[in-house]
């Protein structure tokens, strides 16, 4: 496999292509959890080094799963600081500072994220599909000076409500600032939500079409290698 | 300038339904119900029971469980059991009771070595589950065994009894003359316990394992020293039983504690911890204890013999554990529409 890709300061970059067609390595390459045998990642003109995990964080890039990875049966602040959280010392041993924990939270949805969830305090069991989205999104922002933000197929599990609003957390995050790296099947989310889209084909970079001057058939053309004629249904 | 918007907390949205508002107290309602049945009938047929004396007589009995429970209830929330309790408390009050009437140790060094001794067995328990990947459940029962067998070949069959204090008033002295010391020192205990969970990494971090042992991972927990930490505070938790419980009759033997795991388990899962971890807490453990020791009091003083208070617990165990799994069931399937 052998791909470039190009990401530009508070924009909104999808990566579309089959099954197979490389977006997931390329993602995991980015996030440290593979090592690309050659080549560099250069952010804001370094170039970084990024052979595990922390490297990517440190690095500022982190990733929001499909599966979120939240403890359910934390509330939203305990998830988001979950493994860093802060410490107040009484007598000298370290006590979690809950009330800290809750406000920087809070802050961090709203100066971030751009949502306000009514019930931070309950169990992340009883959130909906799009809270749930926001507080990984959080937790991701928290975890690292965040600079890009890789979303693996958000939208793919939820409803057509749920999709709404996490299309709107994905721009919402944008405006603060946060670019993001979009891994979508569907043509539509990626044509509400980004600003280019990169189109993956056998471990290849097929193409890549500026959202606002393109046409879904011009993209999906790129997707099977082919043109596409007037009635192909997406 | 961009707007901040909310999002709704749309129930019919959401990935799993929220549970109705007894969620929030669904730890305690369940032993709640019951230890107002209890009272009930208890007002009907024997009024003796809410004498202020057996009313001690009931925290006396719930005293070791606190100490047991608290620690319990951080090993279960972390997805862990720990089977050995009864054979640890044995094990470490048999070797303390040794050191004072064998050796002669002065009192608080040989309570300081039982402790020691908890917090090793703790340790190898905690090391064996997570160095030698055998699962908590056979690991502690194997272990269980072992401990056992040594505080047996120690004592040789032998009953220490006759401590000094503050041995005896630890385990069955009152303070002020008015309430148990012991029970004072379990609820210590549980308090202690309450901070651990809500206030530290230890508590925190065992709902994460238990509750979502990947996102625990990817977060960069250490999930086999957290358990290890776990396995060693409960084996502490059970050489301080162990203390109480040489106190409380002033004498020990090997074969003292059996059933001390399943009860205390049977505690800590009636307070609605969750049986398969992620969810806990101190206060239901606390309940659960007091409810425990109740029904067992009730059973005595409505003079069955002592093989129906084994029935009776068993039952209570069932009921709620089944009653939790109801609850789960109803949850879920309401979420996802089927069955």
């Amino acid at each position: 496999m052998d791909v470039d890709l190009e990401l530009y300061p508070g924009e909104v970059l999808a990566i579309v292509g089959d099954n197979g067609a490389g977006k997931s390595t390329l993602i995991k390459v980015l996030t440290g959890v593979y090592q690309a045998d050659k080549g560099e990642i250069r952010i804001d003109g370094k170039t970084v080094q990024v052979r595990s995990r922390r490297d990517s964080i440190d690095a500022g890039i982190a990733a929001v799963y499909q599966n979120l990875g939240l403890v359910d049966s934390l509330p939203a602040p305990e998830n988001v600081f979950l493994g860093v959280e802060p410490i107040k010392r009484i007598f000298g041993l370290p006590f979690i500072d809950n009330r800290e924990m809750r406000e920087r939270t809070i802050a961090i949805l709203r100066d971030r994220v751009g949502v306000s969830l009514p019930n931070v305090d309950e169990p992340t069991r009883n959130f909906s599909g799009g809270q749930r989205q926001a507080v990984a999104i959080a937790r991701a922002i928290n975890a690292a000076e965040l600079k890009v933000l890789v979303m693996d197929e958000p939208t793919a599990a939820l409803g057509p409500e749920e999709t709404r609003n996490t299309l709107n957390l994905i721009r919402a995050v944008k405006e603060r600032g946060t670019s993001i790296i979009l891994i979508s099947h569907n043509l539509d989310h990626v044509f509400k939500v980004a600003d280019r889209v990169q189109v993956m084909r056998g471990g290849r970079k097929a193409g890549v079409a500026v959202v606002a001057n393109s046409t879904r058939r011009d993209v999906l053309g790129m997707i099977v290698g082919t043109d596409v004629d007037e009635d192909a249904h997406v | 300038m961009t707007m901040t918007t909310t999002i709704p907390a749309d129930k019919n949205a959401g990935r799993k339904v929220a549970l109705p508002w007894y969620e929030r107290y669904i730890n305690i309602v369940g032993p709640l119900v019951m230890i107002i049945a209890l009272v009930i009938a208890m007002l009907i047929f024997e009024r003796r029971y809410f004498e202020f004396q057996n009313m001690m007589i009931i925290l006396q009995d719930a005293a070791i469980f606190m100490v047991l429970g608290m620690a319990m209830t951080i090993v279960i929330t972390g997805k862990g059991i720990d089977l050995s309790i009864g054979a640890v408390a044995a094990l470490s009050a048999v070797i303390m009771a040794m050191l004072i009437k064998d050796q002669g140790w002065p009192v608080y060094p040989a309570m300081l070595a039982g402790v020691v001794v908890g917090l090793t067995c703790g340790t190898i328990n905690g090391l064996v589950i997570t160095r030698l990947n055998v699962p908590d459940l056979l690991a502690t029962l194997a272990m269980d065994q072992i401990y056992r067998g040594i505080g047996l070949v120690l004592a040789a069959g032998a009953v220490l009894a006759r401590f000094p204090e503050p041995i005896p008033f630890l385990g069955r002295g009152r303070a002020f003359d008015l309430i148990p010391t012991a029970a004072i020192v379990g609820l210590i205990f549980l308090a202690l316990g309450f901070v651990l969970y809500r206030y530290t990494w230890l508590g925190r971090y065992a709902i994460a394992i238990g509750g979502n042992r990947e996102a625990a991972v990817l977060t960069g927990i250490n999930i086999r020293r957290q358990k290890v930490y776990h396995y060693m505070l409960m084996g502490t938790c059970a050489a301080i039983a162990g203390i109480l419980l040489t106190g409380r009759l002033n004498a020990i033997q090997a074969t003292a504690g059996m059933g001390f795991a399943l009860h205390t388990i049977a505690a800590v899962v009636v307070g609605g911890t969750a049986l398969f971890g992620g969810r806990g807490s101190m206060f239901g453990t606390l309940v659960g204890v007091l409810l425990l020791a109740m029904v067992t009091n009730a059973l005595v003083m409505l003079r069955f013999q002592f093989f129906w208070q084994l029935v009776a617990s068993g039952i209570i165990i069932i009921a709620s554990i089944g009653f939790y799994s109801y609850l789960q069931r109803r949850g879920n399937s309401d979420a996802k529409g089927d069955d």
